[in-house]
């Protein structure tokens, strides 16, 4: 058996599945006698560039120990899974665990998610007590005149279906 | 003595398509990948980056260029 990292990328639409995608596959892998060493929500993210018009993923990790026909049998799920827009799998040397910086990021952004919600519900509890904040939002609207340079990107992209579509 | 090449064979752990912030330091304003002996790396060092780079890349989690709408 040889060892692979799993890169999956979910449209953003279908991240509820995640979780169940997850235990899917890990229990195809389990079942044929394959180890899982690390499987990772890793989240939404934002794209560096869009994909197919989508600007946002949800990535999960994998890191497995399979043999080939159970990682081929894998490659067509996700190759037939619609939410599935992108996978990448490559060859590692050994058994791969811990967090992977990804991971880590994912855990602070939550973390921060969390503190944030709890700064949030006490500050509006404060307001309920009736202290008059002093919330001169200083409106600063520093119009930076963004000086329309004349970037003339006409992406002519109209894609022109000719021929009888109906 | 040789160098100490099997001991960086097996893999500075570090340069990985997940560290992103590593391997934001080997590309240039524009995205592209910044040439040897600009970035200061060693041949082997250089090829894992760049390898890494372009895994990244695919997996959309760093640019190809700046150029991206």
């Amino acid at each position: 058996m040889r060892h692979y990292e799993i890169v999956l990328l979910v449209h953003p639409d279908q991240s509820d599945q995640v979780p169940g995608m997850i235990e899917r596959y890990g229990a195809t892998i389990e079942k044929a006698n394959g180890i899982v060493h690390r499987s990772e929500d890793l989240g939404r993210r934002q794209l560096a560039f869009p994909i197919s018009k989508i600007h946002k993923a949800h990535y999960i990790l994998f890191n497995v120990e399979v043999e080939q026909d159970v990682l081929d049998e894998l490659e067509s799920a996700f190759r037939f899974n619609d939410a599935v827009i992108r996978t990448m799998v490559i060859r590692r040397k050994g058994v791969i665990t811990g967090n992977s910086l990804l991971y880590e990021e994912e855990l602070r952004d939550k973390e921060k998610d969390r503190e944030r919600d709890r700064l949030a519900g006490k500050s509006s509890e404060k307001k309920t007590d009736g202290e008059k904040a002093k919330e001169e939002s200083t409106s600063d609207q520093s119009e930076s005149k963004a000086e329309e340079s004349d970037e003339a990107q006409e992406s002519d992209e109209s894609k022109e279906g000719d021929g009888g579509s109906e | 003595m040789s160098k100490d090449s099997k001991n960086t064979n097996s893999g500075d752990p570090e340069i990985d398509y997940k560290n992103l912030d590593k391997l934001r330091q080997y590309i240039g304003e524009t995205g592209k990948i910044l040439p040897g002996r600009i970035s200061g790396a060693s041949a082997n060092q250089q090829r894992r980056i760049t390898t890494e780079i372009k895994r990244a890349r695919y997996l959309a989690l760093l640019p190809y260029t700046d150029q991206h709408r």
